[in-house]
């Protein structure tokens, strides 16, 4: 059994804005989700990189306390974006609790913010002669709490697969949901990502000499996916959802098909567990159209991974002009967010989603002067009025692991 | 503490952290006001730092019979008179 996956519904809360129109302005405009990095009276001070893709503006959450009890802060842009797809779609409670949709979705690490609480807790009344660890700091911090907040706020008692693996984590998630469906097991897949507000992160890749230092003091300038003075990744937050159902069943309860899901591939480098791997990463891109089905040459751009570190946009580069050569355009929209971690993939999907739906592709923000060696690619220098039929949206992650997704334009899924 | 003490520090902690609406002595926890075994271990761990001391297991599993405010309060007289206080 093979069915066709379509995505019927998006939200994102990402460092440029939450919902369509704010996206879609700060693609359009330029604007950078990156400012400093807030002081967490911890790590901050030890850490060389003083930049955070930020979510800097207040969401409204109207969750109970009975449903905010469980939920760290992760769960809550991860409840908040699913609570969007889920009221945009129309389905009735009875379908959502049916089993027959399920919740693909993930973060880095759970919530870090109550992780660092419960020791803080532990500790400090291990002075005062007793300790006690909240009832739900677990529920809260693990590393599942994104999917299992989810299905417990709407009631979903479908399959649940919480993925985990760095940056490849909402990637993941949207390409096991879509092979759910497309192999018959549930006929609707809520799949995302999110993580929070991490200093964890960033002191992890700043010990790794692999942040952006340079621009501490001009935020906006940083990360630089391409460019010849980049100088590293920018940690960012976020959270983003698609609802993906399948084909037949979209078309007759009259869903807005915004995209169809043609191909996704997942592998491994089979090595070393953080260096970027030409072969791997070429091999995820081969893959990739190989599942869908069609030529290099049909896919109109491409969302790369592109995080601004000096090796990973060169491997990238390179595996790029391997598989497609100069045709398709690359976009790096980490440029825009810094590097939202286990949701940048979902939120880079929707991204391309409102991109694809208002004939557009943005460039990637800060690429003054394209290194050389990165420079056999077509890069998107500025603003280009594009009907994308096709577009690809990479993701690689630490532990060697890749993945691609493809995806064709709602309008072309129509016709 | 007296019963009039631990009842007001109860009833603040039910309305202020688990944000009961106007609570009566003899509602039942669960069915009036959602308070279920998450929030039942939660509450011990205030109680904890009203006493300054670790409940023992044996004592927390006791609290999981509790039902109303008043079997809270009776609840933490026992544990009271039990520690010698």
């Amino acid at each position: 059994m093979k069915r066709r996956v379509v995505i019927t519904a998006c939200s994102a809360i990402t460092p440029i804005g939450y919902g369509k129109q704010a996206i879609t302005d700060s693609l359009l405009h330029g604007v950078s989700g990156v400012r400093p990095l807030k002081d967490d009276g911890l790590l901050t001070d030890r850490i060389h990189s003083r930049v955070f893709g930020t979510v800097d503006y207040p969401i409204a959450y109207d969750f109970t306390r009975s449903q905010r009890k469980t939920m760290g802060p992760v769960a809550y842009y991860a409840c908040q974006v699913a609570k969007d797809v889920l009221s945009a779609s129309g389905l009735s409670a009875e379908y959502i609790s049916s089993g027959r949709l399920g919740v693909a979705f993930g973060s880095t690490h759970g919530s870090p913010t109550v992780q660092r609480d419960i020791y803080r807790t532990f500790f400090q009344r291990m002075e005062e002669g007793f300790s006690s660890i909240g009832a739900v700091d677990y529920l809260r911090s693990m590393v599942h709490t994104t999917a299992v907040n989810i299905t417990r706020m709407f009631g979903i008692t479908g399959r649940v697969i919480a993925s985990s693996t760095a940056c490849t984590t909402s990637s993941q998630a949207i390409g096991f949901g879509y092979e759910m469906i497309k192999f018959g097991m549930q006929d609707a897949m809520i799949c995302g990502g999110a993580d929070e507000y991490d200093t964890t992160t960033v002191a992890v890749f700043d010990n790794l000499l692999a942040c952006s230092v340079a621009y501490n003091d001009r935020p906006e300038l940083t990360p630089r996916p391409f460019d010849r003075k980049r100088d590293g990744l920018v940690v960012g937050e976020g959270g983003g959802a698609v609802l993906l159902e399948e084909y037949e069943a979209a078309r007759k309860r009259g869903a807005p098909i915004l995209a169809e899901v043609i191909g996704f591939s997942c592998n491994n480098n089979g090595g070393d567990l953080i260096l970027p791997n030409l072969d791997g990463i070429t091999a995820t891109l081969r893959l990739a159209l190989a599942d869908a089905g069609i030529a290099a040459d049909e896919v109109d751009s491409i969302s790369a991974h592109a995080t601004a570190t000096k090796m990973g946009d060169i491997i990238e580069s390179q595996a790029i002009e391997a598989v497609y050569g100069s045709k398709p355009f690359v976009t790096g929209l980490k440029s825009y967010t810094g590097h939202c971690m286990g949701t940048c993939g979902v939120i880079e999907l929707i991204m391309n989603l409102y991109m694809m739906e208002e004939g557009f592709l943005a460039p990637t923000l800060n690429l003054d002067e394209v290194d050389p060696r990165c420079g056999a690619v077509r890069h998107t220098p500025e603003v280009i009025r594009i009907h994308a039929g096709i577009a690809a949206v990479q993701n690689f992650a630490f532990g060697g692991v890749n993945t691609c997704l493809l995806v064709k334009n709602g309008r072309e899924v129509i016709a | 503490m007296t019963r009039d003490e631990l009842q007001e520090k109860i009833l603040t902690i039910l309305v202020q952290d688990f944000e009961f609406k106007d609570p009566k002595l003899d509602d039942n926890l669960r069915d009036d006001h959602g308070f279920d075994s998450i929030d039942a271990i939660e509450l011990l761990s205030k109680i904890e730092i009203i006493f300054g001391f670790s409940l023992t297991r044996e004592e927390k599993e006791k609290a999981m019979e509790i039902r109303t405010i008043t079997d809270i309060l009776d609840y933490l007289e026992k544990i009271q008179q039990g520690r010698g206080k």
